[in-house]
C-alpha cells in the first residue's frame, strides 16, 4: 500500500481484536495512576537479591508504587521487608541505597533502625523500640507498642531473589504466581546459591510496558548484529514462546553460536548447573520482571514505572557464589559483552524503546501498536505479547486496544496458556 | 624531578590529551595507535548498590581493534561525546609511568528523545578519572593500561564507545 492519508492512517488494521493496542495504554496519566493502584500494589516485584544484603543487620532500600520501602537482614538471618517510613512524622527512616545497622547512626544506636529527625528506634523485626522522652510526651496516651512499622509480605525464592508484595493479601501465594513460569530453571537457580556482581539502571522516557515487550518479543533480533550472526538458525526459529497463567512467557531455549561474533567464545565451560552447554532462557514475569540466562550468566531487570512515559529500569548481573576469581572474571565478560551499559545489545534495545517512547508521548494521537504476528507460538510469533496484554487488561479493567472501553476477554485468550502448555 | 623525568611527564601527558582527542573524534584507530601491544582497557565503578567493584567493559588491545571495527554493524545513538581531561598526577619510574586524570565526558546530543526538540544540547554524561599506565620507549609514551572507573551507575542508554 502506499502512503496512508489520516483516515486511512487511524483505520483498524485488518488483524484481530487483541492484535494490536492502543498507545494511550503508553502514554495516559490516569492509566499509570491505575496501574499502580490496581496492579503494582498488588503484584510480587523481586526488589533485589539476597546476596546484596550478606550479613546480619545489613539493608537495601527501594521503591514499589511511590511506596519506599527497606529490606533488613535480622540477627536470625531472616530477610524481612518493611515500608521505609516513619510512623511519627513521616521522615524517610533509611536514605542510602544499602549498608548495614551494625554501626551507629548519628541519632541512634548500633544495631537499629533510627529514624535521624527525633531519634525513634526500630529493631530489625520492625518493632519499635525507643522514642525520645517517650512518657514525657505521650504520658499513657500513646507507646512504642503502638508505632511498629508497616511490614510488608516477603519472601527469598526463585534463585534467592527478594520478593515483596504491598498486598497483605495477595490474590495468590507467589509460588502459584510465579512456580510454573520458574519450572524450566527452577533446578538450575536453586542448586546452589547465587550472588549479584553486577548493577546499573537506566530512567528513560518510555513507558515501562514497551520495555517489557522488548524482553519478550525476540522479532527484534534484526537490530542486534550480534543476535542475528549468533542466532538466526533453524534451532533459533523453532523457539516456543510459552504463556503461563498471570501473565507471564516462557521463552524456550536453543543453543547459541557465539563463536560466530568474531572476538566472543563459547560459553560452555561455566554453564549455570544441569543446563547443557550455550543455552538460553528467558522468563519474562508480568508485569515487567525479566530473568534471562545466557548459559554462563544470568540477568535481571526490574521496572519501576515513573510515570506514563518514563521508566526506571534496574539491571542485575549474576554468577554463583562459589565462583573462583577467574570464573567470575569470565562470567562478567560474558554478560557484559552484550547486557552491560557499553554491551553490544543493551544500548540498542535503550535507543529503540525511547524512540517509541518519543512517539508515544503524553497526549499524542492514538496509534496501533501491532503485536499480530502467527507463527506457530515460535520465537517470531507475538503471542507472548497477546497473552501479556489479555492479563493488563483484566487487572486495569480496561480493554487494551481501546482503553476507554471496559475489559472483555478476548476470544481464544483464555486458551493461551492450555495451549502452549499442552505443545 | 630531573629534566629526563619532566621530558616523560610532559609524554605522558600529551598522550593522555591526544587519546581525548582521538576518542572524542572517534577516530578510534588513531586512538588504538597510541597503546602499546599489550594494551588492556576496562571501564570499572563501584556500586554502592550492590557494595561491588564492577567492570562494565573490558578487553585487550586486539579486542578492542575487533570492538571498535565492528561499529558500523550496530545501531548506535548518534550523539556525540566530548571529554574534558585533566591530568592530575604523573609518576615516572625507569621506562615506566602511571598517571591520574580527572575526566567529564558531555553528550552534544543529537538524536536524544526528540532531535528536532535536543539536538544541539550538550548535558552531562560521565564524571569519573582514568588510571593510566604508560610504557615509556624512545621518547614515546604509550599506554599499556587504562581503567576508566566512572562514578555513574544510572547510565540510561549507556554507550557502545570506549571512553
Ligand atoms: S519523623 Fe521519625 S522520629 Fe520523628
Ligand atoms: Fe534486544
Amino acid at each position: 500500500m502506499p502512503a496512508r492519508n489520516h483516515s486511512q492512517w487511524t483505520a483498524e488494521p485488518p488483524l484481530q481484536q487483541g492484535e494490536w493496542v492502543d498507545s494511550r495504554i503508553y502514554s495516559d496519566q490516569e492509566i499509570f495512576e491505575e496501574e499502580n493502584e490496581k496492579l503494582f500494589k498488588h503484584i510480587w516485584v523481586p526488589v533485589c537479591h539476597e546476596s546484596e544484603l550478606p550479613n546480619a543487620y545489613d539493608f537495601r532500600t527501594t521503591s514499589i508504587a511511590r511506596e519506599p520501602i527497606i529490606i533488613v537482614r535480622g540477627a536470625d538471618n531472616e530477610v524481612r521487608a518493611f515500608l521505609n517510613v516513619c510512623p511519627h512524622r513521616g521522615m524517610m527512616i533509611e536514605r542510602r541505597p544499602s549498608g548495614s545497622f551494625l554501626e551507629g547512626q548519628p541519632s541512634g544506636n548500633p544495631k537499629r533502625m533510627t529514624c535521624m529527625f527525633h531519634a525513634w528506634q526500630f529493631d530489625m523485626k520492625g518493632n519499635c523500640v525507643y522514642v525520645a522522652r517517650e512518657q514525657e510526651g505521650y504520658q499513657d496516651r500513646l507507646c512504642k507498642e503502638n508505632v511498629g512499622l508497616r511490614r510488608l509480605r516477603c519472601e527469598v525464592k526463585f534463585g534467592g531473589f527478594v520478593w515483596v508484595n504491598l498486598d497483605d493479601s495477595p490474590k495468590v501465594s507467589l509460588e502459584e504466581w510465579a512456580g510454573p513460569a520458574f519450572e524450566c530453571l527452577r533446578e538450575t537457580l536453586d542448586a546452589e546459591p547465587l550472588e549479584v556482581f553486577h548493577y546499573h539502571k537506566a530512567i528513560v522516557n518510555t513507558n515501562y510496558k514497551l520495555w517489557h515487550d522488548t524482553n519478550s518479543e525476540f522479532y527484534h533480533d534484526f537490530m542486534h548484529y550480534h543476535n542475528r550472526v549468533t542466532g538466526f538458525n533453524d534451532a533459533y526459529f523453532a523457539r516456543k514462546n510459552e504463556a503461563f497463567d498471570n501473565g507471564h512467557v516462557v521463552v524456550g531455549t536453543f543453543t547459541v553460536n557465539y563463536e560466530n561474533y568474531e572476538g566472543f567464545e563459547s560459553r560452555a565451560e561455566l554453564s549455570f548447573p544441569h543446563l547443557p552447554p550455550n543455552q538460553w532462557y528467558m522468563i519474562d514475569l508480568f508485569p515487567g520482571f525479566n530473568f534471562n540466562l545466557r548459559g554462563s550468566a544470568l540477568r535481571c531487570d526490574t521496572v519501576t514505572p515513573l510515570g506514563p512515559n518514563q521508566v526506571l529500569i534496574e539491571f542485575r548481573g549474576l554468577g554463583l557464589k562459589r565462583d573462583t576469581p577467574e570464573e567470575r572474571m569470565t562470567r562478567i565478560n560474558h554478560h557484559n559483552s552484550i547486557w552491560g551499559p557499553f554491551g553490544r545489545n543493551l544500548h540498542e534495545d535503550l535507543v529503540g524503546v525511547v524512540g517509541q517512547g518519543a512517539t508515544m508521548a503524553p497526549k499524542s494521537e492514538p496509534r496501533r501498536i501491532l503485536h499480530g504476528r502467527q507463527e506457530n507460538q515460535t520465537i517470531h510469533d507475538e503471542n507472548g505479547m497477546r497473552h501479556y496484554y489479555e492479563e493488563w487488561g483484566r487487572w486495569i479493567n480496561r480493554s487494551p486496544t481501546n482503553p476507554t472501553q471496559p475489559y472483555t476477554p478476548r476470544a481464544g485468550a483464555a486458551g493461551d496458556a492450555a495451549v502452549a502448555a499442552a505443545e | 624531578m630531573n629534566k629526563n623525568g619532566a621530558d616523560a611527564a610532559s609524554k605522558v601527558r600529551d598522550t593522555i590529551y591526544r587519546a581525548t582527542v582521538a576518542l572524542d573524534d572517534e577516530k578510534w584507530n588513531d586512538w588504538l595507535g597510541l597503546c602499546d601491544e599489550s594494551f588492556h582497557y576496562a571501564i570499572t565503578a563501584f556500586s554502592p548498590e550492590i557494595n561491588k567493584d564492577m567492570i562494565y567493559l573490558q578487553g585487550s588491545r586486539k579486542e578492542m581493534e575487533t570492538l571498535v571495527s565492528h561499529l558500523p554493524k550496530h545501531n548506535t545513538d548518534h550523539s556525540w561525546l566530548r571529554r574534558h581531561t585533566s591530568v592530575y598526577t604523573v609518576d615516572v619510574e625507569d621506562d615506566k609511568a602511571t598517571a591520574v586524570s580527572s575526566f567529564v565526558v558531555y553528550m552534544n546530543v543529537l538524536d536524544g528523545f526528540n532531535s528536532h526538540i535536543e539536538a544541539g544540547e550538550s548535558r552531562l554524561f560521565l564524571t569519573g578519572k582514568y588510571y593510566d599506565t604508560f610504557k615509556l620507549d624512545n621518547g614515546e609514551a604509550k599506554f599499556v593500561k587504562r581503567e576508566v572507573k566512572i562514578d555513574n551507575r544510572r547510565l540510561d542508554k549507556g554507550s557502545h564507545w570506549p571512553i
